[in-house]
C-alpha cells in the first residue's frame, strides 16, 4: 500500500506548491500588468501533459478534432492515452474546475488545448493556466478583448473560424442551382451559437444577389437530426412547392432534411456545411451540393501541438507575430466534381500531417468587426 | 313540476364531472386540430386571399396528417413504455440511453450479418428487442434489489446507456441503408408509411397487456396503493421488475422506428426522447402518482404535443416563442386532463 500513502504525499505536496504558486502568480501578474505586457520569463518543460479540453465525443465533429490530438501525441512516439481528456459536457463550470484540478495535479508543467464551452470562460481558464505556469491554446470561443499577447508565452494562441464567407459560397451554389428563382428555406444551428448566426448571414448575403429568391422561413433545428427532419416535414406542410432549395446549417441537420424530402418523394437541391465523411459521400452521389470541410483534424492536432511546443520551449510564442497567435483555420469547399478526389485525400486516409507546420494550413489574421 | 326536473336529471348526469376529466385530452387534440387551420385562415383573411376554413388549411389535410404520424411513431413506443411504468407509480428515465444502445446494436447487427432483410440480417430485430429487454431488466434489478429511487435508477442506467452506445460506436454514425427495410418510411398503405401501421400494432399489444393480462392488471394494483398490493399477496417487486423489462423492449421498438425514420443510427439516436415521451405520458392525462390512464390516453398525448410542435411551424410561429407555447400549452393541457381534486397534495 505504500505507493497510495505516496501518492497522496505526492498531491499534498503538489496541491500546496500549486496554491503557493498560484497566490504568487496572480499577485505577480496583477503587478507586472502595471508595467506592461509581461516580461516574466515563462519556464519550460521537458515533458508536459498534454490534454484537450471539449464538450464531449458524441458530436462527431468534435470526435475528429480530438482525434487529431491523439494523432499528435503519437507522432510524438507516446501511446493515445498519453491525451488527458477533460469533458465538460457542454458545462463552463466543469470545463474550468477540470482545468484547475488538471494544473495542481500537474503542478502546471501542462499544455493544454481547450475549447472552453463559451467566450466568457475563456478568461478565467487562460489566467488559471498562466498563473500556474502552463500553456494553453483556445479553440473557437474567447471574448475579443482577450488576446495571447497579453500574457506573454502562456497563451500561446487562439483559432477559430468564420463561417460566414464559406456559407455565402455554399449559398451560391444552392441559388445557381435553383436556376435564381424560387424559395429557399434555412434550417440553422442553436440559435445563439456563433456558427449558427454566421451561417444564416452567409446566406442573407448571398441572397441579396438573387433578389427573385425568397427566403422563406429560418428556424433553429439545434445540430441535431431528428428535429431537422420535424421541422423540414413541417416546412413542406406550410410551403409544399414553393421550396426549391434547403440551406442547412451543418452535415446532420442536411440527413434531417434529405430523409424528410424522400419520405415525400421530393428531389430540390441542398447544401449543408463541416464536410463530414458521410457528408462528403452524399455529394459525391449527386444529393447534396456542396458541403465545406474545415478540417478538424489538422485543427485538434494542432492546437494541441501548439500549446505543447510552446511548453517545451520548441518555439517562443511571444517571439511570433500576432498572426501567428490569433487566426482563422482552414476551410475546403466539397463539391460533386471534386468530392472523390477530396475523399481520398482527406478522408480515406487521414493525412500524416507534420505538426510543427504551425501556420500553413491557417487562414489568416483573426478579424474584429 | 317534479317530473320535469326527474327527466333533465339523467341528462346532467350523463356529463359528470369524471366523463369531461377522462375525455379532456382528447378534447384538447380536437381544438388544437381546429386551432391552427383557424390562424391560417387569419392569415389568408389579413392578406384577404380567398380561403374556406378546413379545405384549403395545409395543416388540416391527409399529408400532413401522415408527417405528424411519422414524426409520432418513434416517440409513441418510447411513450407506451414509460406509461406501464408511470401507472405503478414510478418513473423511468433511462429511455434516451436504452434507445441509443438498441439502435447502435441494432444497425451494427444488421450491417454485419447481411446488410438486408432478406438475409439473416432480419435477426437484428429481435436482437434489439432482447436488448431493450435485459437494460430494462438490469434497470429494475436496480431500482428493486437495490432499493434506489426509480427516478436515480433509471436516470444513472440512461447515463449507463449513452456513454456504452458512445463506447460502440466511437462517435461514429451508422448508416441503414437498406431499402426494403427503409420501406417502413418510404412504401405507404393509404397515404401514411408502414411504420404507422407497425406503431399502430404494437399500440393494441399494448394495449392487450394493460387490460387483458394479469400483468397489466397488477401495475394498476401497484399504482393505486402498494402497500395494499402487498398485502393481498401481490409480489410487488416482481411486478416492478417485469415492468421496468417490458419498458424496455418498448424502447426498443422505438429505437427500431427512429433508425427507420431516419436511416443511421448514432449515440444521439436517443436525443429528445425523454421530454417528449414524459410530457406526452402526462399531457394524455396519465397521472404521475401512478393507478390512472393508460396507452390511448398516451396516444393522445403523443398527437397532442407533435401537433402542437408541426402546427407552430405551419402558422410560422417565430421560433424564439415556440418553445415558450410549448410550455404553456403543456401546462394548460396537464391542467384539463388531470383529476387533481382528489389529490390533496403533490409532491
Amino acid at each position: 500500500m505504500s505507493f497510495i500513502k505516496k501518492f497522496i504525499q505526492q498531491e499534498t505536496v503538489s496541491r500546496r506548491n500549486f496554491l503557493l504558486a498560484s497566490a504568487y502568480g496572480v499577485s505577480g501578474a496583477a503587478a507586472m500588468r502595471m508595467f506592461g505586457p509581461s516580461p516574466v520569463q515563462a519556464a519550460t518543460y521537458a515533458d508536459p501533459t498534454v490534454a484537450w479540453s471539449y464538450r464531449n465525443r458524441t458530436n462527431p465533429y468534435w470526435n475528429e478534432i480530438v482525434s487529431g490530438g491523439e494523432a499528435f501525441v503519437e507522432s510524438l512516439g507516446k501511446s493515445k492515452d498519453f491525451l488527458t481528456h477533460l469533458i465538460n459536457e457542454g458545462s463552463s463550470e466543469k470545463s474550468l474546475a477540470d482545468v484547475k484540478a488538471l494544473l495542481a495535479k500537474t503542478n502546471g508543467e501542462l499544455a493544454l488545448a481547450i475549447d472552453t464551452n463559451d467566450a466568457p470562460n475563456a478568461r478565467p481558464v487562460v489566467e488559471a493556466c498562466a498563473a500556474a505556469g502552463a500553456y494553453v491554446s483556445t479553440l473557437w470561443n474567447k471574448t475579443d478583448d482577450l488576446h495571447p499577447w497579453d500574457f506573454g508565452d502562456n497563451y500561446v494562441s487562439h483559432m477559430s473560424w468564420s463561417d460566414e464567407k464559406p456559407a455565402e459560397q455554399t449559398a451560391r451554389i444552392l441559388l445557381e442551382a435553383m436556376g435564381g428563382k424560387g424559395g429557399v428555406v434555412h434550417l440553422g444551428g442553436i440559435a445563439s451559437n456563433n456558427p449558427a448566426i454566421e451561417r444564416l448571414q452567409g446566406l442573407k448575403n448571398a441572397l441579396a444577389d438573387y433578389p427573385d429568391v425568397e427566403l422563406l422561413d429560418a428556424q433553429p433545428a439545434d445540430w441535431d437530426t431528428q428535429k431537422a427532419n420535424q421541422i423540414m416535414s413541417s416546412f413542406i406542410t406550410r410551403y409544399g412547392d414553393e421550396i426549391t432549395g434547403v440551406h442547412c446549417a451543418n452535415d446532420t441537420i442536411g440527413y434531417g432534411v434529405l430523409e424528410a424530402l424522400r419520405a415525400e418523394g421530393m428531389d430540390i437541391p441542398i447544401v449543408t456545411y463541416d464536410g463530414n465523411p458521410q457528408a462528403v459521400e452524399l455529394v459525391a452521389e449527386g444529393k447534396i451540393l456542396a458541403t465545406v470541410f474545415t478540417n478538424p483534424h489538422w485543427g485538434g492536432g494542432i492546437t494541441a501541438s501548439l500549446a505543447y511546443h510552446a511548453a517545451t520551449g520548441a518555439f517562443k510564442p511571444s517571439e511570433e507575430p500576432n498572426e501567428h497567435r490569433e487566426f482563422y483555420g482552414p476551410t475546403i469547399m466539397v463539391t460533386p466534381e471534386d468530392a472523390l478526389e477530396f475523399r481520398a485525400n482527406y478522408l480515406d486516409n487521414v493525412p500524416t500531417y507534420d505538426w510543427k507546420d504551425f501556420w500553413g494550413p491557417s487562414n489568416g489574421p483573426i478579424m474584429y468587426k | 313540476m317534479t317530473d320535469i326536473t326527474a327527466q333533465t336529471a339523467p341528462r346532467a348526469r350523463w356529463l359528470t364531472r369524471e366523463r369531461i376529466i377522462k375525455w379532456a385530452p382528447l378534447l384538447v387534440l380536437i381544438v388544437l386540430v381546429l386551432l391552427f387551420p383557424f390562424f391560417e385562415w387569419l392569415e389568408d383573411f389579413r392578406e384577404s386571399k380567398e380561403h374556406l376554413y378546413l379545405a384549403d388549411s395545409r395543416f388540416f389535410s391527409i399529408r400532413n396528417a401522415a408527417r405528424i404520424a411519422i414524426a409520432s411513431t418513434p416517440a409513441l413506443m418510447v411513450a407506451i413504455g414509460v406509461t406501464f411504468i408511470i401507472i405503478m407509480g414510478s418513473i423511468d428515465l433511462s429511455m434516451e440511453g436504452t434507445v441509443s444502445v438498441c439502435a447502435v446494436i441494432f444497425a451494427f447487427a444488421f450491417i454485419g450479418w447481411g446488410g438486408t432483410l432478406t438475409s439473416w440480417a432480419w435477426l437484428a430485430i429481435p436482437l434489439a428487442l432482447l436488448v431493450g429487454a435485459v437494460l430494462g431488466f438490469i434497470n429494475g434489478l436496480v431500482h428493486v434489489r437495490l432499493k434506489i429511487p426509480s427516478f436515480m435508477a433509471s436516470l444513472a442506467m440512461g447515463f449507463v446507456g449513452t456513454g456504452f452506445a458512445l463506447l460502440l460506436t466511437g462517435g461514429d454514425r451508422i448508416r441503414v441503408e437498406d431499402d426494403l427495410f427503409r420501406s417502413l418510411l418510404t412504401v405507404r398503405w393509404f397515404n401514411f408509411p408502414i411504420m404507422c401501421y407497425v406503431a399502430l400494432a404494437m399500440l393494441l399489444i399494448a394495449w392487450f397487456i394493460q387490460s387483458r393480462t394479469t400483468l397489466g392488471r397488477n401495475f394498476y394494483a401497484v399504482g393505486g396503493g402498494e402497500e395494499l398490493a402487498h398485502a393481498s399477496g401481490l409480489n410487488v417487486s416482481r411486478v416492478r421488475i417485469m415492468g421496468f423489462t417490458l419498458a424496455g423492449i418498448f424502447f426498443a421498438m422505438g429505437a427500431l422506428l427512429a433508425v427507420g425514420r431516419i436511416g443511421i443510427a448514432e449515440t444521439a439516436t436517443g436525443n429528445n426522447f425523454m421530454f417528449i415521451s414524459i410530457t406526452a405520458v402526462v399531457v394524455g392525462g396519465t397521472a404521475l402518482w401512478g393507478g390512472i390512464g393508460g396507452v390511448w390516453n398516451t396516444l393522445v398525448g403523443v398527437l397532442i404535443v407533435n401537433v402542437i410542435n408541426n402546427g407552430m411551424v405551419v402558422i410560422g410561429l417565430p421560433s424564439y416563442v415556440q418553445d415558450g407555447v410549448l410550455g404553456l400549452l403543456v401546462i394548460a393541457a396537464v391542467v384539463l386532463s388531470t383529476d387533481r381534486k382528489t389529490v390533496s397534495f403533490v409532491k
